[in-house]
C-alpha cells in the first residue's frame, strides 16, 4: 500500500502542495484530476524520489521511503511524453530495468506480449506511433516489478479514439500486476475508464471525490 | 517600399565589403603572396616537419584531455548544479578565456615551472612537449566544457528521470542514457578544442618554449620564420596552418549537417 502523509512543497512562497494526505491500496487505481499547474507532475515526482519535499513523509507497505534516492525506491514512473531512451531499440527500452538486476524476464516477455509489442522489439523507437510509444513506455516501467506505478497523463498526446482503446489495455497490464496505481489526467473519460477511486487536487490540497462530475465542480469553483 | 529595399541592401552591402575587407582579404593576400621557392624551402625543412607533428600531437592530446575533463564537467553540470565545486569550476571555466594568454602561460610556468617559487615547484615540466600540451588544453577545454554543457541543456530530461526510476544512479544515467545520446556534442567538443589548440600561440611560448624541434609548433614556427626575415618560410607555414584548420572546420559543419 502506498500511503503519503502531510506532504508539503513550495516553490519560493508559492505552495504547491499542502499536507497532503493519501492513501493507495494494492490494485487500486487512484486517478488524480486537476487544472493545469495545480501540481499533480510536481506530487508524482516527489513520489518517484526526483523531488524532495519540503515535508510529510512517503511510505511503501509501512516502509518510510521519503529520503530515498529514486533508483532506491522501486516506484515505477510514466512520464506525459513517453521519453524512451531514443539510442535504444524498443526491446532495450522494455528489458532496461534486468541491466539494473530489477525485474524478471518472464515479466518482461508477458508484458511484452499483453501489449502487443512482439512485432516492434528490434525496432528504434523513432518509427513507433505514438500509441506503440505508450506501451513501450508502461511496459519498461512495470518490467522492473514496482511496488508503486505512477502515470502523468501517459496518453495525453493521443486522439481520442486510438487512447480509448489503449486504456482498456492499460488497465487490464495495471491490474495483472496488482499494485497501487496513481493515474494522474485532466480528461474525463480516461479518468472514467482507467479509475477505480478519484481525487482532486485543488490548491495544494487533495480532496477525495465520489464522481467525475464533482471533480468538475471543484476544479470550475477554483477557476 | 524602393526606400525600404535600398536600406536593406546597402547595409548588407557595408556588412559583406566590410567582411570581405577585413576577415576574407587578410587570409588572401596570404596565399597570393606563396612563392614556389618559400615552398621548396619550408617543405625541404626538417624543423617545419617536426613543428607540424608537435602541434598535431599536443593538440590531439590536448584535446582528449579537454574531452575527459568536460565529460566530467557535464556530469557536474547535470546532477550537482547547486554545490559550490560546480559553481567555482563553472565560474573558473571561463578564465582560460578571458585572460590573455601570455598570463595563462605564465602561470603554468610558475605553477608547474622549473623554479621553486611554484605551487608544486620543481617539477621539470616547463619546456617540454607536456608544458605544449597542458598549455593547449588550459586553453581549449573551456570551449569542450562549454560545447558539453550547451548540448546538456537541451537533452530531455524525463529520460533521465526515468531511467533513475529504473534503478540507474546519476553516473549510470550519465553514462549509459546521457552520453550516447551527446555523440554530435562530444565530436564537436574534440574538435573545438582540437582547432583551439592548434592554434594557440602565447600559453605554449611562455610554458612549452619555442625549441625547434622539441617544443616548436607551427604557430611558433611562423614566429620564428618572421623575426629570422624569412617571409616567405613563414606564409608557407600560415598557409598550411590555414589549410589545416580550414579542413578541421568543413569536417565539424559537415557533420553538423549530415545529423
Amino acid at each position: 500500500m502506498l500511503r503519503i502523509e502531510n506532504l508539503k512543497k513550495f516553490f519560493g512562497k508559492n505552495v504547491i502542495l499542502n499536507k497532503v494526505n493519501l492513501k493507495v491500496n494494492p490494485s487500486e487505481i487512484k486517478v488524480i484530476m486537476g487544472l493545469n499547474g495545480s501540481g499533480k507532475s510536481t506530487f508524482l515526482k516527489i513520489i518517484a524520489g526526483l523531488i524532495q519535499p519540503d515535508e510529510g513523509q512517503i511510505f511503501i507497505n509501512d516502509k518510510d521511503i521519503t529520503k530515498l534516492d529514486p533508483e532506491d525506491r522501486n516506484i515505477g514512473y510514466v512520464p506525459q511524453h513517453p521519453a524512451l531512451f531514443p539510442h535504444l531499440t524498443v526491446k532495450e527500452n522494455i528489458y532496461y530495468s534486468l541491466k539494473n538486476k530489477r525485474g524478471s524476464k518472464k515479466l518482461a516477455d508477458q508484458l511484452v506480449k499483453m501489449l502487443d509489442l512482439e512485432p516492434y522489439l528490434e525496432k528504434k523507437t523513432d518509427i513507433l506511433s505514438g500509441g506503440y510509444k505508450s506501451r513501450v513506455s508502461l511496459a519498461r516501467a512495470l518490467v522492473s516489478q514496482p511496488e508503486v506505478i505512477l502515470l502523468d497523463e501517459p496518453l495525453s498526446d493521443l486522439d481520442l479514439a486510438i487512447k480509448e482503446k489503449l486504456l482498456e489495455k492499460f488497465k487490464e497490464v495495471l491490474k495483472f500486476l496488482n499494485i497501487p496505481v496513481i493515474y494522474v489526467t485532466h480528461d474525463p473519460v480516461e479518468a472514467q475508464i482507467i479509475g477505480d477511486t478519484f481525487s482532486v487536487l485543488i490548491k495544494g490540497k487533495i480532496k477525495e471525490i465520489n464522481s467525475i462530475e464533482e471533480a468538475h465542480q471543484l476544479m470550475r469553483k477554483d477557476l | 517600399m524602393k526606400m525600404k529595399n535600398f536600406k536593406k541592401n546597402f547595409l548588407l552591402l557595408i556588412f559583406f565589403v566590410s567582411f570581405l575587407f577585413l576577415i576574407v582579404y587578410p587570409v588572401f593576400s596570404l596565399f597570393i603572396n606563396l612563392d614556389f621557392l618559400g615552398i621548396k624551402k619550408t617543405f625541404s625543412d626538417i624543423y617545419f616537419w617536426l613543428s607540424f607533428k608537435n602541434t598535431i600531437i599536443a593538440a590531439l592530446l590536448a584535446a582528449l584531455l579537454g574531452l575527459i575533463l568536460a565529460i566530467g564537467f557535464g556530469y557536474c553540470y547535470l546532477f550537482y548544479r547547486d554545490t559550490i565545486i560546480y559553481k567555482l569550476s563553472n565560474l573558473m571555466n571561463d578564465l582560460p578565456i578571458a585572460i590573455p594568454h601570455t598570463v595563462a602561460g605564465l602561470a603554468l610556468l610558475v605553477a608547474f615551472g622549473r623554479k621553486n617559487f611554484g605551487f608544486i615547484g620543481e617539477t621539470g615540466l616547463a619546456f617540454t612537449i607536456l608544458a605544449v600540451i597542458l598549455a593547449m588544453f588550459f586553453v581549449s577545454y573551456p570551449l569542450a566544457a562549454r560545447s558539453i554543457a550547451s548540448a546538456l541543456d537541451k537533452i530531455d530530461k524525463e529520460i533521465i528521470d526515468v531511467a533513475r526510476t529504473l534503478g540507474d544512479s546519476p553516473l549510470k544515467v550519465y553514462f549509459r542514457i546521457v552520453l550516447p545520446n551527446l555523440k554530435e556534442a562530444l565530436f564537436s567538443a574534440i574538435v573545438l578544442a582540437f582547432s583551439r589548440s592548434l592554434s594557440e600561440f602565447a600559453a605554449v611560448v611562455m610554458f612549452g618554449g619555442n625549441l625547434p624541434g622539441k617544443t616548436q609548433v607551427l604557430a611558433s614556427y611562423v614566429f620564428t620564420k618572421v623575426e629570422e626575415g624569412e617571409l616567405e618560410m613563414a606564409i608557407t607555414a600560415s598557409v598550411f596552418c590555414i589549410i589545416l584548420s580550414f579542413s578541421i572546420v568543413t569536417l565539424l559543419s559537415l557533420r553538423k549537417k549530415d545529423a
